[in-house]
């Protein structure tokens, strides 16, 4: 067994990650609404322990919902849903900290981790779909560096507030009816650029202290604060070397704010097409890329980059020249991915949507198991990943595919649990339980000044 | 099954119990506040007793004293999403608070505990009181009452419009052809209010039950109005029969004023029901909470309440006479009127009055045998004070228990409550119509109550 083991998400996704998986005759699209879905999914998981399930979130409807399931779970009620039939796995949620309050977020997720018994993650986003503004009464999309800036002021403070009952404060003295101690539960007075918030929080500390904070934007905005705050890092590369440069500078970038890079998890995306043979896997593959829109594949490219390709041969080249990312596309990691792509690949414009249509710009590896299994090991001992998320392209059956004949390999190769040796999602991503910045001697010496 | 009128009862959950001192008895787990187990064990319970509803309180900040009774709590909405996959039929009713969230992230939170409840959802709207809460959102005070409520109002038009955002039908995920919805079935709202601008539509399909049952809670004149326009339960504090009965005169009154059938607002005065086999017993049970109280904290509580200080309160003494007009008091304007007058109409003395409201905090406490609660309920219920009862046990679970085990059949046996579940949605046990999509005829874009 190596010390180092992978960390390992499943990344659920209502009709499954290929945008036309849901048409397959047994994709589950007819239990997308369902609870026990996810509930079924969920526990799959837990079987096969895995770190934890995550939801993705924004708070708008997608554009164009004709041609695939673009409808969004709201990550707190379907965890909660979640967390009441599992034990183990973990639950991590996406949250924006453009459109939410932050007491609000601190007390959700609060409450999250409690009725878990510890196992709650916050995805933190700032949204990148422009859309959602116009759900919230502004005029158009904060840019990224202001939305940055917001969501560093929103972290501190929810920080604060999940810290503001220390852990000692309850006391629930029957005899002298005394249930807390009010010194041990702190006003967080908190005065900011972005917000005022009193405090404290009106739910108890919680079992993992601080549920685990994820990060999932590359972009240069978005490397500075996750080296400044994530413990994990949800991220998309298409290569090895991709991955590995990303990899090895937020690494460096939390050392030098003086953290554990081993306490900051880099976690890709992965989209596993499994055959019997390579073959057998592509065409696998092409079989769904078949089943695509191009209607809406286009539509979700313009999105990206910011080119109308409707009326073009689909089977020309991609046109390289018409694209000049601008505005929030420059800044987006996921927008210089796709140009990445046209630049190194050349491929034509059918190419590129179906390339896009596996997992929207995420890994997508498609061979047998020992091949899935070698790649994953390659990006894990080459210092690219210390784990991953695992983006099945239909549901459920590509994640059963994964479990049954991947995971096995990796475990044979002392890569991957057998049992889980905690009960929060801490314990399972090797995290350490903060203590409250109000119980820290240097903390209650700044509090008490 | 008859065809009279029947009763709607709703369990009030609350911590260890409503009384202020049920933590301290040995029965009762003080650390329950956060345990999910807990609150799943007593809506099976309620369940069990074919009881319409359980409910739980909630306000953005930590209310009440931390220091002397339990206080911070999980957030309503995710516990009943926990609560919801422990149970089949029971309805499931949070508090939210207009005040402190935006519309598009409440509609679309409820929206989804009723996906995922399977059609169970209720929302108590609040507006959220006091100064403290305000300064856990960036206010130094809280907004005044009217503006509360003018703020509620837009609130639910905007959540109506955007739970109806999407039509029954719109999703059918047509496999073969590739669609999976009707784009033309899902609308922006496009709302531009006073205090809200919205586009929509929503992220999520039409819910089980259209929208989730909606229910009001404030006896204010405001509270009042909200209520007769919205509301399809209506919680409320009634001491005295006479008191109860204008209400609901009144409360009706103003229902059939704004064109609604009195009946679709079900009216249920809060009872905090004590039982014992005899009578005497009871009332030492009562007595024996009353004096776990300790008055010193409660009296401070009190004083909070009436806007005075606590030494303006003699413990053995009746209220001073010079306090405030109930027009002068910005929130919780009827739970002033209703705690001053209980303390003038029974010439109680501050120690019997905190004794009186650690009980109930207002509610109505009766103690007696399962007989003597049964006709109290049932006296009001003929009387026309009452479609149903908040009941609210000084303990739990004891308490709860008692009744459903005690009391409930006997309202069974005198036909005046189910003895089976005939419905599987809250809108079915209140006896209330699933509401039309308020686009599904309307060209225009104004889609209201």
């Amino acid at each position: 067994m190596n010390e180092r083991q992978l960390k390992l998400n499943l990344f659920i996704y209502p009709g499954g990650h290929h945008e036309a998986a849901w048409r397959r005759p047994d994709s589950s699209i007819e239990r997308v609404l369902d609870i026990g879905y996810y509930q079924d999914l969920a526990r799959r998981a837990e079987d096969e322990k895995l770190d934890a399930v995550f939801l993705a979130d924004g708070p708008s409807l997608a554009d164009n919902i004709r041609y695939a399931s673009r409808f969004r779970l709201e990550p707190f009620t379907w965890l909660a849903g979640i967390a009441a039939v599992t034990s183990r796995i973990g639950l991590i949620g996406t949250a924006s900290t453009t459109y939410l309050e932050p007491y609000n977020a601190a007390r959700l997720f609060a409450s999250l981790d409690h009725l878990s018994k510890g196992r709650a993650g916050w995805n933190i986003v700032t949204t990148g779909a422009p859309d959602a503004a116009y759900n919230f009464g502004l005029d158009g999309h904060p840019v990224h560096a202001e939305r940055y800036d917001r969501a560093r002021e929103f972290v501190d403070v929810v920080t604060q507030l999940w810290d503001s009952w220390e852990d000692e404060a309850l006391v629930a003295d029957r005899a002298s009816g005394v249930y807390a101690d009010p010194g041990l539960i702190h006003e967080i007075d908190h005065v900011g650029r972005h917000f005022r918030v009193r405090g404290p929080l009106n739910t108890p500390r919680t079992p993992q202290g601080r549920p685990v904070y994820v990060q999932a934007g590359s972009s240069e905005d978005g490397r500075s604060f996750a080296a400044s705050y994530a413990e994990a890092v949800f991220t998309a590369h298409q290569t090895l070397d991709s991955a590995q440069e990303f990899y090895g500078d937020i690494k460096r970038r939390a050392a030098g704010l003086g953290r554990d890079p081993a306490q900051l998890l880099v976690l890709p995306g992965i989209s596993p097409y499994i055959g019997s043979t390579e073959a057998e896997a592509r065409a696998l593959k092409q079989e769904l890329d078949e089943l695509t829109q191009p209607a809406y594949s286009l539509h979700l490219l313009r999105r990206l980059l910011g080119v109308d390709l409707s009326g073009h041969d689909l089977d020309a080249p991609f046109p390289r020249e018409l694209v000049a990312l601008d505005g929030d596309r420059a800044e987006s990691s996921r927008s210089r991915l796709v140009v990445d792509i046209v630049d190194r690949e050349r491929p034509t414009i059918r190419q590129l949507l179906h390339r896009f249509a596996g997992a929207r710009g995420h890994w997508v590896v498609a061979g047998t198991p020992e091949q899935v299994a070698d790649r994953m090991t390659e990006w894990f001992t080459q210092g690219a990943a210390d784990g991953f998320n695992v983006m099945p392209p239909w549901l459920t059956g590509g994640f059963d595919v994964f479990a049954e004949q991947v995971l096995p390999i990796l475990r044979r190769r002392g890569l991957f649990r057998e049992e889980y040796t905690g009960s929060t999602l801490r314990d399972h991503y090797g995290l350490p339980r903060p203590t409250s910045g109000y119980t820290a001697p240097v903390a209650r010496e700044r509090n008490l000044a | 099954m008859n065809d009279r009128r029947m009763l709607h009862l709703n369990a009030f959950l609350m911590s260890t119990g409503h009384h202020e001192a049920s933590w301290r008895l040995p029965e009762s787990d003080p650390y329950a506040n956060t345990d999910v187990r807990h609150f799943q064990r007593l809506a099976q319970t309620a369940e069990r007793g074919r009881l319409d509803s359980i409910f739980f309180a909630d306000s953005p900040v930590l209310w009440g004293d931390v220091g002397r009774r339990p206080a911070g709590s999980l957030e309503p909405t995710v516990l009943l999403t926990a609560i919801a996959a422990a149970t089949t039929r029971i309805g499931l009713i949070a508090t939210a608070s207009t005040t402190y969230n935006d519309p598009f992230n409440l509609a679309r939170r409820f929206a989804s505990v009723d996906h995922v409840s399977g059609g169970r959802a209720g929302w108590n709207v609040v507006t959220t009181a006091g100064p403290a809460a305000a300064r856990n959102f960036g206010l130094d005070d809280q907004p005044a009452h009217r503006d509360r409520y003018e703020r509620a109002a837009e609130f639910l038009q905007v959540a109506y419009q955007l739970w109806d955002s999407w039509d029954d039908d719109a999703a059918h995920a047509d496999k073969t052809a590739g669609i999976w919805a009707d784009q033309e079935k899902v609308r922006p709202i496009d709302h531009v209010g006073t205090h809200f601008r919205v586009a929509g539509p929503l992220n999520l399909p039409r819910s089980p039950q259209g929208r989730p049952l909606i229910v009001q809670a404030g006896s204010s004149e405001d509270g009042k109005d909200l209520a007769a326009r919205y509301a399809e339960a209506v919680f409320t504090a009634q001491q005295t029969l006479a008191d109860a009965q204008g209400f609901y005169a009144d409360l009706k009154r103003r229902t059939a004023s704004v064109g609604r059938d009195p009946d679709t607002l079900k009216i249920l005065p809060g009872i905090v029901p004590v039982i014992a086999d005899t009578e005497i017993e009871a009332r030492r049970r009562e007595q024996e909470l009353d004096d776990l109280i300790r008055p010193e904290y409660a009296r401070a509580q009190l004083a909070q309440q009436l806007r005075v200080r606590p030494e303006d309160l003699p413990l053995d003494r009746q209220l001073p006479a010079d306090l405030p007009d109930e027009d002068e008091i910005e929130g919780a304007k009827s739970r002033y009127t209703l705690i001053v007058e209980l303390g003038r109409r029974e010439k109680l003395t501050v120690r019997q009055l905190i004794g009186r409201l650690g009980g109930g905090r207002g509610h109505r406490t009766f103690s007696g045998t399962p007989e003597q609660v049964a006709d109290a309920i049932t006296d009001w219920f003929d009387a026309g004070a009452a479609d149903g009862f908040n009941i609210m046990p000084a303990v739990l679970p004891s308490g709860l228990e008692a009744f459903v085990d005690h009391v409930v059949p006997l309202l069974v046996r005198r036909g005046l409550f189910r003895a089976e579940y005939t419905g599987t949605t809250l809108r079915e046990h209140y006896g209330l119509a699933r509401p039309a999509n308020g686009y599904a005829d309307l060209p225009s874009q104004a889609v209201t109550a």
